[in-house]
């Protein structure tokens, strides 16, 4: 009797370590402690027995039970939670990760990283000049004079300060093409230039800032002819805008440039079939031109044995005009309200 | 300046078979930009095109249809040009007008002629047509004539009653400052010295030259002799006093870009014609025509050459020698006469090179990308640092910011640039700090989160005197709601993320409402930054690590860098120390020893420790927590 206890408790371990449900622990329970299980048969079995032997083995009959009701309790209880700890885990991992605090960079500069990353292979180098110059980098050297009525085109800032006596009064550079002629006083030639600064104009609606970005570029060497600028600029309405667009020239008049284009891009609607939104086919870009021998000049280059090409459009107006950013009106750009910059 | 040109008007000069898109097509590739056409009430196309400011020939049908002429032709399509007479009037010599001109430079050519019997009535349809085809409201025979010669060939002219020229006198002369007159649309000009005015025998001031006529000697329905008036003006003066008095006219916009020197007597004649046919008027004066300047023809080099070169490709010799005489130029040895009306545009070869390859078409140069020498300089480090900086800060949770160069006089600093004609006050100083306005942005984003970040790199502006203003590169940041030391751990870092081994000089502003912000000179980073990279070499023996709890005087003047300077020098087999955390007065650090030579021992390492405390209690009084 002793002995078969021990090989019941024996047996039951073994089981026990079988179980991976609460369904088969139910089935071990019922094998061992049920109504018709296997201690329920050692009780009958005992009813022959003598009462005092009775008792004895009543007492280690119990104690068996008892010892395997606890471990089918405690497996109970171990199983029900392991049942539901692995929804739980299930659950969470389902939660979205932890928020890393993002910032973000601004349009602007992800527009000038971009115009930036596509000259460089041109081997255009990338140049700052100053935001407020003297009035003769942004108009007199740039075969601009005082009187001309080319002028009125720049709604120009003045700085409240003293002339100074060959550069004139300090201005806000209305445009990046103050660069061109520091550039070439640097005297390194051949000139690869893509300057980019900020601007100011007397000027701010829905398509106009008062501060505004330009870029510039600036070619200077032997041989640099119209056939240059048009590749230079196909080159980049392809990069920034796509495969399928194109760049033309049309006659424009600018001072500082010899011949003077306005550039146009082919329409991203219809391509430069002409659809409603575009009417021609085409969409003004911006202005470029063949680098003007006075300008050469003011630079200290010769015009006799050096050509070159000048491109300045604005980064915002550019970018905006990349299909896909949306951006209704420019100020935004500006604004710095956190809920626009997080959209980029 | 956008001008008007009804086809119908056009068709005076040039009959072509091209339709307008074509027409439209044509001079939008070769010439001007057709922004639109535009149909009148009886359907009539009129195109709006926008001349360049080199152009003013071509601010007159005139000037389209020359330009028409020649181009036409060569896209394949016919292109006749009517033969035109110049007409010419009958002098008598029955009236006369006493012109005095004190200074010549004011009126490069003068010209007028006095009519009779004149009889003011409506314009006939073709005329007041036209006119309202290109915006212009018709008011009778005589002033209409002189502004549909203004649009028909580009001349502007001006009627007198002649009788309201008291003494049949004038005087043409600069305005006295505060000089006042009544011009034709009733207000009441006074003027600034310097505008061209013309003084009758009354000493009154009759007309404001090149701008609009004046009140007293205009035109009426009794007027029945007229002083009909052509000129060439300075443009300087005319494009100054127009400006400063705001009256940009029709007339003025044409004066200062200049006038056809060559067309003043034609238009006159042509002028007379009209109000011989359409007013009944007879001449009753000789031609009085004034020239103040010797008017050359110019001559300008053809660098066949030149005009290969700046196309990229080879325009032949024939090509270049039809395109230039078909827009008038004379063709002589090696040079070309320009035409009187683009006598100011054209003085280079590259000049002549731009009108060759115009008319040959931009649109069949091939696409070519530069070849030859790469530049010398090539400094992209400056950007890519700072594109390195941003890209870091992002990742901090930043938001880079771009705000005005210029802003409000509280907010721009001590001793700010100002802007000398602002557009708006909150615009008017040149700043000379990031934060203020970035401490705007937080403010204007308080509704955002608890924890805002923000950040800008851009320049400042710092007046130097006689010199250009200083424009410093900065990098402004600005937060609201993170700790002192975690702010300035990011300052910290993102010098480490550059290669800035030490530090430079930058200054944490504690501000109200948990804000922090701090400024840092860019370039004097940059000049830190090395993103070259040495290699320590890596050593075979274990470093100790601990951790050491120092108690600092609550009521010393100690820094950190002091406590940190004394531990580093007290043994050279400290490795590294880092700053771990403080609480109240306790200071906990990271220390790492290591020595090269040979594995350390826990009873060097000890050895060491007392040399630090002994140093920092002796030099600072700085203990260890027990």
């Amino acid at each position: 009797m002793d002995m078969d206890l021990k090989e019941l408790l024996s047996q039951f371990k073994d089981d026990l370590k079988k179980i991976s449900s609460l369904e088969d622990l139910e089935a071990v329970r019922l094998k061992y402690a049920g109504k018709k299980g296997v201690l329920a048969k050692f009780l009958e079995e005992i009813k022959t027995l003598s009462v005092e032997e009775k008792k004895e083995a009543g007492k280690k009959i119990n104690e068996a039970k008892q010892e395997i009701q606890e471990k089918i309790a405690e497996l109970q209880n171990s199983l029900a939670g392991a049942k539901s700890a692995s929804a739980q885990d299930r659950f969470y991992k389902t939660l979205p990760g932890k928020k890393i605090a993002a910032g973000h960079l601004h349009i602007i500069t992800q527009a000038i990283r971009e115009i930036v990353e596509i000259f460089k292979p041109l081997g255009f180098v990338r140049v700052r000049h100053p935001e407020i110059d003297w009035e003769w980098f942004a108009f007199e050297a740039l075969n601009i004079p005082a009187t001309h009525p080319a002028r009125d085109e720049w709604e120009t800032f003045f700085v409240d300060s003293p002339p100074d006596e060959k550069y004139g009064r300090l201005v806000i550079t209305p445009h990046t093409s103050n660069g061109q002629v520091r550039e070439m006083l640097k005297n390194e030639l051949p000139i690869r230039m893509l300057g980019i600064s900020r601007c100011g104009r007397r000027q701010e609606d829905v398509s106009h800032l008062q501060t505004f970005f330009q870029f510039e570029g600036l070619a200077v060497d032997k041989g640099i002819s119209i056939t240059h600028l048009k590749g230079t600029l196909d080159y980049f309405a392809k990069n920034f805008f796509g495969p399928g667009r194109e760049i033309r020239l049309r006659p424009h008049d600018f001072r500082f440039t010899e011949p003077s284009f306005e550039v146009d891009i082919n329409c991203s609607l219809c391509l430069g079939k002409g659809c409603n939104f575009c009417k021609s086919g085409w969409v003004e870009l911006g202005g470029a031109g063949m680098v003007h021998p006075n300008v050469l000049k003011a630079g200290g280059i010769d015009s006799k044995i050096y050509t070159g090409f000048a491109f300045g459009w604005g980064v915002e107006r550019t970018y905006m005009m990349k299909s896909g950013t949306q951006i209704d009106d420019i100020r935004h750009l500006f604004n710095n309200d956190l809920r626009f910059l997080e959209q980029f | 300046m956008n001008i008007l040109v009804p086809q119908n008007w056009l068709k005076d000069y040039v009959k072509t078979d091209a339709k307008p898109a074509d027409i439209a097509n044509a001079l939008s590739l070769h010439a001007f930009s057709v922004e639109k056409i535009i149909e009148t009430a009886n359907g009539e196309p009129v195109f709006e095109i926008e001349i360049t400011p080199n152009r003013r020939d071509a601010l007159s049908v005139l000037g389209i249809a020359r330009e028409l002429k020649a181009l036409l032709p060569r896209l394949g399509f016919k292109a006749e040009w009517p033969e035109i007479k110049n007409k010419k009037g009958n002098e008598t010599d029955k009236l006369k007008l006493d012109v005095q001109i004190a200074d010549k430079s004011l009126v490069p050519r003068f010209s007028a002629l006095i009519l009779e019997d004149v009889e003011i009535k409506d314009s006939p349809d073709f005329i007041k047509q036209r006119l309202e085809a290109v915006g212009q409201r018709p008011l009778n025979n005589v002033i209409d004539i002189t502004n549909y010669l203004m649009f028909d060939k580009g001349q502007p002219m001006h009627a007198f009653d002649y009788d309201k020229i008291k003494g049949a006198k004038m005087i043409l002369r600069e305005s006295r400052k505060g000089e006042k007159l009544i011009t034709l649309d009733g207000a009441t000009r006074e003027l600034p010295a310097g505008v061209i005015v013309i003084e009758d025998g009354d000493s009154r001031l009759i007309d404001l030259c090149g701008i609009m006529g004046a009140q007293n000697s205009e035109v009426d329905q009794n007027t029945k002799r007229v002083l009909l008036f052509v000129q060439v003006y300075d443009p300087v003066r005319i494009r100054k006093s127009s400006m400063v008095l705001g009256h940009r006219t029709e007339a003025a916009l044409r004066f200062e870009k200049g006038i056809d020197f060559e067309g003043v007597i034609p238009a006159l004649w042509e002028a007379t014609d009209l109000m011989k046919q359409y007013a009944n008027a007879k001449e009753a004066s000789k031609l009085i025509d004034i020239l103040n300047v010797e008017y050359e023809t110019k001559e300008v080099l053809v660098d066949y050459e030149k005009i290969n070169l700046v196309a990229g490709i080879e325009i032949n010799k024939k090509t270049v020698d039809e395109i230039l005489q078909g827009l008038g130029f004379e063709l002589g040895d090696q040079k070309v006469k320009v035409p009187s009306w683009r006598y100011d545009d054209i003085d280079l070869p590259e000049d002549l090179a731009e009108e060759v390859i115009r008319f040959y078409g931009y649109y069949k140069l091939p696409n070519k990308l530069l070849t030859g020498d790469l530049p010398k300089r090539t400094r992209q480090r400056l950007f890519s640092l700072e594109f390195t900086v941003k890209i870091f800060l992002k990742h901090q949770g930043f938001f880079e910011c771009y705000t005005n160069s210029a802003t409000s006089e509280e907010l721009a600093g001590k001793g700010a640039l100002q802007i000398a004609n602002p557009l708006t006050e909150e615009f008017k100083y040149f700043r000379t700090s990031l934060l203020p306005q970035l401490a705007e942005v937080i403010t204007k984003n308080l509704s955002y989160g608890d924890r805002i970040k923000v950040f800008e790199l851009a320049s400042v502006y710092l007046s130097q005197e006689g010199k250009l203003p200083a424009q410093p590169l900065r990098l402004g940041l600005v937060a609201k709601g993170m700790e002192f030391l975690e702010f300035k751990g990011v300052v910290e870092a993102l010098q480490k993320e550059i290669g800035v081994k030490d530090s430079v000089d930058f200054k944490i502003q504690e501000q109200k409402e948990d804000v922090l912000m701090a400024e840092l000179d860019f370039e004097e980073l940059i000049k830190k930054a090395t993103k070259i990279k040495s290699y320590q070499p890596l050593c075979g023996f274990n470093s100790i690590k601990e951790d050491l709890t120092l108690v600092v005087p609550p009521d010393g003047d100690i820094t950190y860098p002091q406590i940190e300077k004394i531990i580093l020098d007290s043994d050279r087999r400290i490795l590294k120390l880092n700053f771990k955390g403080i609480y109240k007065n306790f200071l906990t650090l990271a220390i790492e020893y290591h020595d090269s030579a040979k594995q350390i021992s826990s009873e060097q390492t000890q050895e060491i420790r007392k040399k630090i405390f002994e140093e920092l209690e002796k030099k600072l009084g700085v203990k260890l927590k027990m």
